[in-house]
């Protein structure tokens, strides 16, 4: 059970663990672990930045190629409530349609409140359909995109009306840590980030389902600060090629009654700053300026000079609060973790750094 | 019986809240002591409009008895509906002595000059203000007393407040006001909001603003219960010191509630650290937009704790800038003395509606 070895910060402490690796046992990696030597050795291991990839690549996707555009349509342009999953035991991608009719039955006898229902009836009320959004994942150690419909007539409909979609939901895992991913048992796929739309009882039932099936554990993924700010640079950094048309952040103050401040800024000037806190380019020049990678400490530095134009003329610290709400015409993104992406060329930035999010979140 | 004044009575009635119809109703005083005595005001409200309809028909009352009554609830109750504020420029020579009964005549000649049909019904109030009800028709169709304009103006002042009053009314409104308080003009103090008196409050600074070059300490009664003595002890100092700035500068008692405040800023970006922004020349766009269920409230609550450095200044500027008392050369003095700013817009308004039209460009102070 070798483990590829990467370019993350190591420690001699790294090979040392290394070692005592059995082959016999498997050992299920915290991927805290992964990351840095410190929580081997007992001490605390915080969230912080540290943990987090410090640059990123940022490349828009041309990816209507890979992917069918029907199915990024269903992505795009509507808003997602977001939950981090352990990873899944036993979950196989060719076994969809099973999986489809289990959950079928499940929802219908959780409806019906315990009565017994076949599974292979014709007649349930609830249609379930898991299909696969093919080509979604970046690297080849991500598990394929599943993507879940339940369609449903409604209540007071005629004899021959069509069934209407009235939820849906994915999981997906977009350039996941590879070596979280490999120190993984054989068994476990690793789908990290759930996004749901629709009503909440539909989604409760469809999590217990998974639980029950898959030996995993839903939880709320709210997203942090810094992965807020990553956003928001990350969109202004996209103005060139599709205009944002607007930077709006929304930030909430501890006071008395609660202060909400919504601070937008105009495109240009964002993308003005933004640039102007750039490191400049070691790379060769024939290196695209978009596909450059961007490090934490730009992204802290826009952010500080936005605040600082703030407090300049409101003497309000901005940093004080939280901010809770990034938007711009590329998508937006809340605390609460619900999630818009409107633009299906930043589908895959946005998606990977909301799975660096989900792993981070998840706690084992 | 009308179909108008039947309309206008079961509205009036559903709005009324049954606590207040009584005293409304004896308010009102068309309705003789035995008739009065007769309601039984714990019937249902469909019980009471059939009620109020037959003493009404008894005392062949007209729409305009009843488009009186309804005057007297939304004096009571100004903080309903959404009223925007006016304000009158240039005022002529004989502007401040305009009196009720001149007012009243000339307001009641030019508006009825202007359109044909129009219904007016003007009251003042025990506290200056007099209420102006406005039915509007045309030409050809008598007033529509379902849709008024109320009009609250404060005699020698230059404030108007309006409510309920469309785009094709305005001019009308607007030309007869100025001639019959004898202004020039008449312009958008870029204030509106559901609470009249908030807004009122704020526009005739009828708030306890302190601004004194001496402020006593705040008394130890009035001190929190404290909760964790070592902090406490240290922190004390500054506590005290942030609450006497925060007392100074937006005042001790109750403010009034403001909800939102939009500013539009085009001011140019400067920081030490960042000298390609600093360079620049265009300005810096970006709109802020403070909110909160009492606005002012948390800001002085954001200044004691520590999260705002206030400055007294540019509070009193944003304040004063809302009574527009600053005349056009102190603010430049401040723009010479304070890093470049080209201009600043400023929109407020109480309860969450953002007044539309035109910002006045107010140019805002920096330190």
């Amino acid at each position: 059970m070798e483990r590829p070895q990467n370019s993350v910060v190591r420690t001699p402490i790294e090979s040392i663990v290394a070692q005592r690796r059995s082959k016999n046992k498997s050992y299920r990696q915290s991927y805290r672990s992964c990351l840095g030597a410190a929580s081997r050795l007992g001490h605390a291991p915080g969230w912080t930045a540290r943990r987090l990839n410090t640059s990123r690549r940022t490349k828009s996707h041309n990816i209507t190629e890979k992917v069918n555009p029907e199915d990024l349509a269903l992505l795009v342009k509507t808003e997602w409530q977001l939950s981090y999953v352990t990873p899944l035991y036993q979950f196989r991608h060719t076994q969809l349609r099973s999986y489809s009719r289990q959950l079928s039955a499940f929802i219908t006898a959780e409806k019906q409140q315990g009565l017994a229902v076949e599974v292979e009836g014709a007649q349930t009320s609830f249609r379930v359909s898991f299909s696969v959004v093919q080509g979604l994942g970046e690297t080849d150690d991500d598990a394929e995109t599943v993507l879940v419909q339940i369609h449903s007539k409604p209540v007071f409909a005629g004899k021959d009306e069509a069934q209407k979609l009235v939820w849906s939901g994915w999981l997906t895992c977009i350039n996941g840590n590879p070596e979280y991913l490999h120190s993984l048992p054989k068994d476990f796929t690793c789908l990290p980030l759930f996004g749901s739309r629709g009503a909440e009882n539909l989604t409760s039932l469809v999590k217990s389902w998974f639980q029950q099936t898959f030996d995993c554990c839903f939880g709320p993924l709210e997203i942090n600060q810094t992965f807020l700010q990553w956003l928001t640079a990350l969109w202004t950094n996209c103005h060139i090629e599709s205009s944002i048309q607007h930077l709006k952040m929304i930030w909430t103050l501890p006071v008395e009654p609660p202060l909400q401040i919504t601070y937008t800024v105009n495109p240009q000037d964002a993308w003005e700053l933004w640039n102007s806190v750039r490191t400049p380019s070691l790379e060769s020049r024939e290196e695209e300026e978009t596909a450059r990678s961007i490090d934490i400490e730009e992204v802290t530095r826009f952010m500080q000079g936005l605040m600082s134009h703030f407090y300049r003329h409101f003497r309000l610290d901005l940093s004080a609060g939280r901010l809770s709400q990034v938007s711009s015409a590329l998508g937006s993104a809340k605390f609460s973790g619900r999630v818009k992406m409107s633009n299906s060329r930043y589908v895959l930035t946005t998606l990977s750094l909301l799975t660096e999010c989900a792993l981070l979140k998840m706690p084992i | 019986m009308d179909n108008t004044v039947k309309r206008l009575l079961e509205r009036l009635v559903r709005r009324i809240p049954s606590r207040m119809l009584k005293t409304t109703l004896d308010k009102w005083s068309r309705l003789t002591a035995t008739q009065r005595q007769s309601i039984d005001y714990t019937e249902s409200k469909w019980a009471l409009t059939e009620k109020l309809l037959a003493i009404c028909e008894e005392n062949e009352l007209t729409v305009k008895h009843i488009a009186e009554l309804e005057m007297i609830h939304v004096i009571e109750n100004p903080n309903l509906g959404m009223w925007h504020a006016f304000q009158l420029m240039d005022p002529q020579g004989d502007a401040h002595s305009v009196e009720l009964t001149q007012f009243k005549e000339q307001f009641k000649s030019h508006l009825s000059e202007l359109i044909r049909h129009v219904s007016i019904k003007i009251k003042k109030h025990t506290d200056e203000a007099v209420w102006i009800r406005i039915a509007w028709g045309d030409t050809f169709s008598r007033p529509n007393h379902l849709k008024p304009t109320y009009v609250v103006h404060y005699l020698q002042t230059p404030y108007v407040f309006l409510s309920s009053l469309t785009s094709k009314q305005k001019p009308l409104l607007s030309q007869a006001l100025v001639l019959s308080t004898r202004y020039q003009a008449i312009k958008d103090a870029n204030l509106s909001g559901r609470k009249l008196t908030a807004i009122r409050d704020l526009l005739m600074k009828q708030y306890l603003q302190v601004f004194p070059t001496k402020f006593p300490s705040p008394l130890a009664e009035r001190n929190r219960v404290v909760s964790n003595l070592h902090i406490e002890k240290e922190q004390a100092g500054s506590a005290a010191n942030r609450h006497q700035m925060a007392c100074e500068a937006f005042g001790d008692g109750l403010l009034p509630q403001l909800q939102s405040a939009v500013y539009k800023l085009e001011t140019k970006f400067r920081d030490h650290t960042n000298k390609t922004m600093t360079e620049r020349d265009e300005p810096f766009r970006c709109v802020v937009k403070f909110a909160s269920t009492n606005l002012l409230e948390s800001l002085r609550h954001s200044a004691s704790s520590g999260t705002q450095k206030v400055l007294k200044t540019v509070i009193r500027i944003t304040i004063i800038v809302f009574c527009k008392e600053v005349s056009y050369v102190t603010i430049t003095w401040y723009v010479t003395k304070s890093c470049r700013i080209l201009t600043a817009s400023l929109q407020v308004s109480t309860r969450g509606h953002q007044s539309p039209g035109r910002n006045s460009h107010i140019v805002m102070l920096l330190h």
